[in-house]
């Protein structure tokens, strides 16, 4: 789209749009929400961002590089995470009983690995859903010359 | 059971009822309606009836939102319906990307959404 | 010992580690990805016997998630029924990932390797995770994460057909997780637990209070599993999706993914259920009537195909007949041969279909009326087409034969002769569209393209070599797997 108030107002409106992703995934233990919610708020705020402006801007934001490491490390975070329950000496996916800090309940940093898989899955989705969207529109923007 | 004991155990009950009412509605449209969008409609109001349903169980009367405050002792909804289905949504979600995909490339290679022509061009052996 | 302890979390989650780290081996390492795939399904496998070996010894345990105890936490319980099920789908998808290595770059672009690992070894993780677990909730993940796997194996190919087998087995299998969600909603509703022990132990009391919503719960089960296991009026998805599907992909999908739902609905019948159930309603007769059917309906369906991966499709769909009759005749040897049948059928078709990749890979033909005489140009391949043929219709030294005498011994003793009459008819329905292809390949000249064709390479050969060898080992020396299995039966029994 080539509109200019839909360029001025989305560029004001992104990077908020991407702090309130930001604290439903970091508050995922405290309120409703979390990693899935957070996470595809976060990626509709990049979608926004490239349907507004055009695709090749888009792309310049956050390539297909770049998504393709997003999306796998979210997976590796929480395998990660897991396997650190194991290393730690209890069983997977351990909390207190491994040894994680566990804050005051209500506080931001009071549940351990919680946040920490909070954050991983969110990073996931959003990455899935800007490829997806990268992959839907890339295919309509070529037409069908490689399938 | 007269009718009015019948009105009133599915007024007591609404929540199920209109569930099952709309999983056989999204049932029927993924298996007679021959666009293949239109399958996959139907597939989310299928799921949608169920966590419909899933949320319906853990509803206790007089029960609020279960967000711990300190030093409070209220009586909270069940949670534990309301995390079964956040994965449920996730799943239906990335079911319809994945199929709402195949269908794009389908219409490359055939040029229609419809099952019947789609079961004509291929020859039609089925079964 | 201490990792072997982690060993049921670590079985289910270095192939799903693995799994995320292949995209980017795709992108940045290509020839990592092949060897990486193939590390961690050994690990798998070699954890499986690990399992095996302790569970035989020490009898069965179980491993807590994150040590919640359960009913709070997810808890893996390793049975005699889980590790057998969990050696079955690593074995065999080792020797097959083996075989793709090399079969792969032939029929997919090339850059939708690394993400072919990716997929295989989610379906491996989640298949195995379906073995193992003791949560219906999970259960019902590990089902979700198995079918876009499939599906996702079907369509990679990319061409035309597959696409639409793909899409039409994707659309039937959300009708199933559907029923198998509302089927949990109602388990749930009734019991207050998702741990299968705690909802056994619920259940008795709930069918007093509760009886319909356990009777619709059972329907929408064996609904649900029937649509993914491929039970006879359930099974229309199975012949386009397995014959248009690359032929590593068919082997996987015929051979094991189909089997681990009859694991889950064995499970799930025998374990969660009480027995008392069993007496109300028909669900037995029921499964008894549906395997029946589909052990005719699928041989004769099978009989008339001219596709080489057809024909082997419909016999999928007549043999997890067997399995379903080994569940249904409600005896132990029946249960054993049943079991076992998931061992034997799995090796069984998978060798089958990985020779028919051969024969397409090297000659490109498809139709079983040009493959005469290619047993001549083609000696290995159509050796183990031949073992695999022979097991098929249950000729004694091959372990076909094993699985088949002990569901004709259970019907013997279950009082229903009946059904030892329609596994023997059977063998003769497969024995007349197996061997006229064994014969015409040996005993005829070749034409065409299969009088030269192209060599295969070793990667090819030797699982088809294994899988064959491993076929007549078990036909001759059962004993190896049968004290698993028989175990595994005797405790599902409550013996």
């Amino acid at each position: 789209m080539e509109d200019l108030i839909v360029r001025y107002i989305s560029r004001i409106i992104v990077p908020f749009v991407q702090i309130y992703g930001l604290y439903v995934v970091f508050h995922g233990h405290l309120s409703p929400g979390g990693g899935f919610s957070g996470g595809a708020i976060i990626g509709a705020s990049m979608i926004l961002y490239a349907l507004s402006f055009n695709l090749a801007e888009g792309s310049k934001r956050v390539s297909h590089d770049l998504a393709l490491i997003l999306e796998s490390s979210g997976g590796l975070i929480y395998a990660g995470v897991g396997l650190l329950g194991i290393l730690l000496g209890s069983n997977f996916l351990a909390n207190r009983i491994a040894g994680f800090p566990m804050g005051t309940p209500g506080n931001l940093f009071s549940s351990g690995t919680i946040m920490i898989v909070t954050l991983g899955v969110g990073i996931k989705v959003a990455s899935t859903m800007i490829t997806l969207f990268y992959s839907l529109i890339e295919r309509e923007h070529n037409g069908d010359d490689h399938h | 059971m007269t009718i009015i004991e019948i009105l009133l155990r599915l007024h007591q009950n609404s929540y199920y009822f209109f569930a099952i009412i709309l999983f056989i509605i999204g049932f029927h449209t993924m298996l007679t309606h021959n666009n293949l969008i239109k399958k996959i409609i139907g597939m989310n109001i299928m799921d949608t009836a169920i966590f419909l349903f899933f949320v319906a169980i853990g509803y206790i009367r007089g029960g609020r939102a279960p967000i711990l405050e300190p030093g409070a002792d209220h009586l909270y909804v069940n949670p534990l319906p309301s995390a079964l289905i956040l994965t449920g949504i996730v799943v239906a979600v990335s079911i319809t990307a994945y199929a709402l995909s195949l269908i794009v490339k389908i219409y490359q290679h055939y040029g229609t959404i419809d099952a019947e022509e789609i079961m004509r061009l291929r020859g039609g052996e089925t079964l | 010992m201490s990792a072997a302890t982690h060993l049921p979390a670590l079985v289910i989650v270095v192939p799903l580690f693995f799994a995320y780290l292949m995209p980017l081996f795709a992108r940045w390492r290509e020839g990592w990805s092949t060897v990486t795939a193939l590390g961690v399904l050994a690990f798998s496998f070699a954890g499986s016997l690990v399992m095996a070996w302790q569970v035989m010894a020490y009898g069965p345990f179980s491993y807590q998630m994150g040590n919640w105890p359960p009913p709070w936490g997810i808890e893996l319980y390793i049975d005699y029924l889980a590790v057998f099920a969990a050696l079955t789908m690593t074995g065999v998808g080792l020797i097959i990932l083996v075989y793709a290595s090399k079969d792969l770059p032939h029929e997919l672009k090339p850059h939708l390797l690394g993400w072919y690992y990716t997929l295989y070894l989610l379906l491996m993780a989640s298949m195995v995770g379906m073995a193992l677990t003791n949560d219906i909730f999970n259960l019902f993940v590990f089902v979700e994460i198995c079918a876009i796997a499939a599906c996702g194996i079907i369509s990679i190919k990319g061409s035309g057909e597959c696409l639409e087998a793909a899409f039409k087995y994707l659309v039937l299998s959300a009708l199933g997780s559907g029923c198998l969600l509302l089927a949990i909603a109602l388990i749930y509703m009734v019991t207050g637990h998702l741990n299968f022990t705690f909802i056994a132990q619920a259940l008795p009391e709930a069918m007093r209070l509760y009886p319909n919503n356990i009777l619709a719960a059972l329907a929408l089960l064996l609904v649900g599993i029937g649509v993914k296991a491929a039970l006879f009026p359930l099974h229309v998805w199975l012949p386009d999706a397995h014959s248009s599907a690359p032929s590593p992909s068919s082997a996987v999908l015929s051979g094991l993914v189909i089997k681990i739902y009859a694991v889950a609905l064995l499970r799930l019948l025998y374990q969660v259920f009480p027995a008392s159930l069993f007496e109300v309603t028909p669900v037995m007769t029921i499964l008894l009537w549906m395997s029946t059917l589909a052990i005719v309906v699928g041989s004769m369906f099978a009989i008339v195909q001219e596709d080489i991966k057809k024909m082997l499709a419909y016999s999928s769909v007549a043999q997890i007949g067997y399995v379903f009759l080994g569940f249904a005749l409600l005896d132990v040897s029946a249960l054993m041969g049943g079991i076992l049948h998931i061992f034997n059928h799995a090796m069984m078709k998978a060798m089958l279909f990985l020779a028919a990749g051969a024969f397409i890979y090297s000659t490109g033909v498809r139709k079983l009326s040009d493959l005469v005489g290619i047993g001549r140009t083609m000696p290995i391949p159509t050796i183990a087409f031949t073992i695999g043929a022979m097991a098929m219709v249950g000729i004694p030294l091959t372990n076909g034969f094993i699985s088949k005498w002990y569901l004709v011994l259970g019907a013997i003793h279950g009082e229903q002769p009946f059904f030892a009459g329609v596994i023997l008819l059977s063998s003769l329905l497969n024995g007349i569209y197996y061997l006229p292809i064994v014969v015409n390949a040996f005993f005829s000249e070749p034409h065409g393209a299969v009088a030269e064709p192209k060599r295969l390479p070793p990667q090819m050969q030797v699982p088809l070599a294994v899988l064959g060898f491993a076929c007549l080992l078990f036909g001759v020396a059962p004993s190896l797997i049968m004290g698993l299995v028989s175990r595994a039966s005797q405790a599902l029994f409550g013996l």
